[in-house]
């Protein structure tokens, strides 16, 4: 597993990092956020379904209602968040495994509660508050990519 | 003519009977809701699973009582209603199930309705005479959207949340400040003893002209005052009443503020506030003052009919049903969706 770690400095420099992240999705990848309320994981989402290409972009908007939003990128991009979800059981009912491991790209907020159910090969990426702006972002990935090519 | 609404969107199981007659308009005979707050409050939030379970158990003996209350019988129903989309569609599909099982044993027709546009029409049912145009604000846990409407039917959405809903941001502020669900009315509760001027959360404004709103930049500066990273830097110092009432002062200012700039940019003099947080006192009050300023008049439905209910879908239905007859009694394939515009 390797890890990269990058410090943004402002929202629009975390959606800046996140439409990189984007640019180096491919169809299948499974993305999930780490952080508490308000660390920015929909701010960075936003930003990686830019990356992806998807045109409805004004509007990507929080997924915490409605649980899973669509769009359609380069490839089909889902958008989950399961910060209402309180156990295992109840992610199962919604379905998710019918988007994971297919041509989708997945990102998942509050990714900890998928627990077992979570594929082995995915992309982390925790987020923590430095300051009143500031936020580090830890990318771990099981390949190099994000390696060579984040540090714009 | 006898309509039933029937609706189970989200938290609420509910079934209300109104009465359509040319002397007496639109009149509720009974609006039945069961709330699953109590369970959801555990959670801090609305869990699907959970309240597609409840709208089970709920919905039959919900629709009983809407119809003794109503002091009707089932047959004598004309025109059935329920909420189609958007919301969650486990929970949907109870109501959709539900209501076109018993239109179908009946031979009576179903109208599916849009939830967002039960709430823009709830207003008709207290208010009857109130002319278009008007703009619509309908702020709920999830949605926060501004509409200009035309007609009965003819919406045109002008702004839109790029983020959180309002009631979102509330809900999760309330979970931060740990004061419980639904957040909206406990912020409300505990900003009483609060000093709305006490800390000066962001408002997001987007740019001069949008009429697009965002609510998780107040959010996050929330989390960073209770974080220590903006003054006070110090947690102990706390004043939970003054937190709350800070933020739901920051909430309001720029719903209000979106608002009047719509009324100003379409130069229409009606706004109508609708939907769960349509009841927050501060937003109504906020409303009202700025309306009587400027001359734009400001209504909104009661609470009851604020949260999500089934009389205003099957006001909603009934408006549907006038221009769609025909296509009420071919129900068979219609579907639940998660998301849908007006």
């Amino acid at each position: 597993m390797k890890s990269v770690v990058i410090i943004s400095s402002s929202p629009e420099e975390s959606q800046k990092i996140g439409r990189a992240i984007g640019k180096l999705l491919t169809a299948g990848d499974v993305v999930c956020l780490y952080g508490d309320l308000g660390s920015g994981k929909t701010c960075l989402a936003q930003g990686i379904i830019k990356g992806l290409d998807v045109a409805e972009d004004k509007y990507l908007r929080s997924p915490t209602f409605t649980l899973i939003n669509q769009y359609k990128g380069r490839m089909p991009v889902c958008h989950l968040d399961l910060y209402r979800l309180d156990n295992i059981n109840e992610i199962e009912d919604i379905g998710i495994e019918e988007h994971i491991g297919g041509d989708e790209v997945v990102i998942i907020e509050w990714a900890e509660r998928l627990e077992k159910l979570l594929p082995e090969k995915r992309i982390d990426i925790h987020i923590s508050s430095v300051n009143v702006n500031t936020r580090k972002l830890i990318i771990s990935c099981p390949d190099n990519r994000f390696e060579e090519s984040l540090y714009i | 003519m006898l309509i039933l609404g029937i609706e189970t969107s989200c938290d609420e199981t509910a079934a209300a009977v109104v009465e359509v007659s040319h002397e007496h308009g639109i009149k509720i005979k009974s609006n039945i809701i069961a709330s699953q707050h109590e369970i959801h409050n555990k959670y801090g939030g609305v869990v699907p699973e959970l309240a597609c379970r409840r709208h089970i158990e709920n919905i039959n003996p919900v629709i009983t009582e809407a119809i003794d209350k109503a002091g009707v019988k089932l047959n004598d129903i004309e025109l059935f209603a329920v909420t189609k989309c958007p919301g969650l569609v486990v929970a949907l599909l109870v109501g959709l199930s539900t209501a076109k099982a018993i239109a179908y044993a009946l031979k009576k027709p179903l109208i599916g309705v849009n939830h967002l546009e039960g709430h823009i029409l709830s207003i008709f049912l207290e208010k009857p005479d109130l002319s278009f145009p008007f703009f619509s604000l309908l702020v709920s846990g999830g949605h926060t959207e501004l509409y200009l409407i035309e007609d009965f039917g003819k919406y045109k959405a002008l702004g839109r949340s790029r983020d959180d809903a309002a009631g979102e941001a509330f809900d999760k502020a309330s979970k931060m400040l740990k004061l419980g669900y639904p957040g909206g009315p406990a912020i409300e509760k505990t900003a009483i003893s609060g000093n709305p001027l006490s800390i000066n959360f962001p408002r997001a404004y987007i740019d001069k002209d949008s009429l697009d709103f965002s609510f998780s930049g107040v959010k996050t500066a929330l989390k960073n005052y209770l974080d220590g990273f903006i003054p006070p830097y110090s947690t102990s110092s706390i004043f939970l009443p003054d937190v709350a009432a800070s933020f739901q002062q920051a909430v309001v200012d720029v719903l209000i503020n979106k608002a009047f700039l719509a009324a100003k940019m379409y130069n229409v003099k009606t706004i109508v506030i609708a939907g769960g947080v349509a009841s927050n006192k501060l937003l109504r009050e906020g409303m009202k003052k700025r309306g009587t300023a400027e001359g734009v008049s400001v209504y909104h439905p009661s609470p009851i009919l604020c949260t999500d209910n089934a009389a205003m879908i099957a006001c909603a239905g009934y408006h549907r049903f006038i221009k769609e007859r025909d296509a009420c009694c071919n129900f068979y394939d219609m579907d639940a969706e998660a998301q849908m515009s007006l």
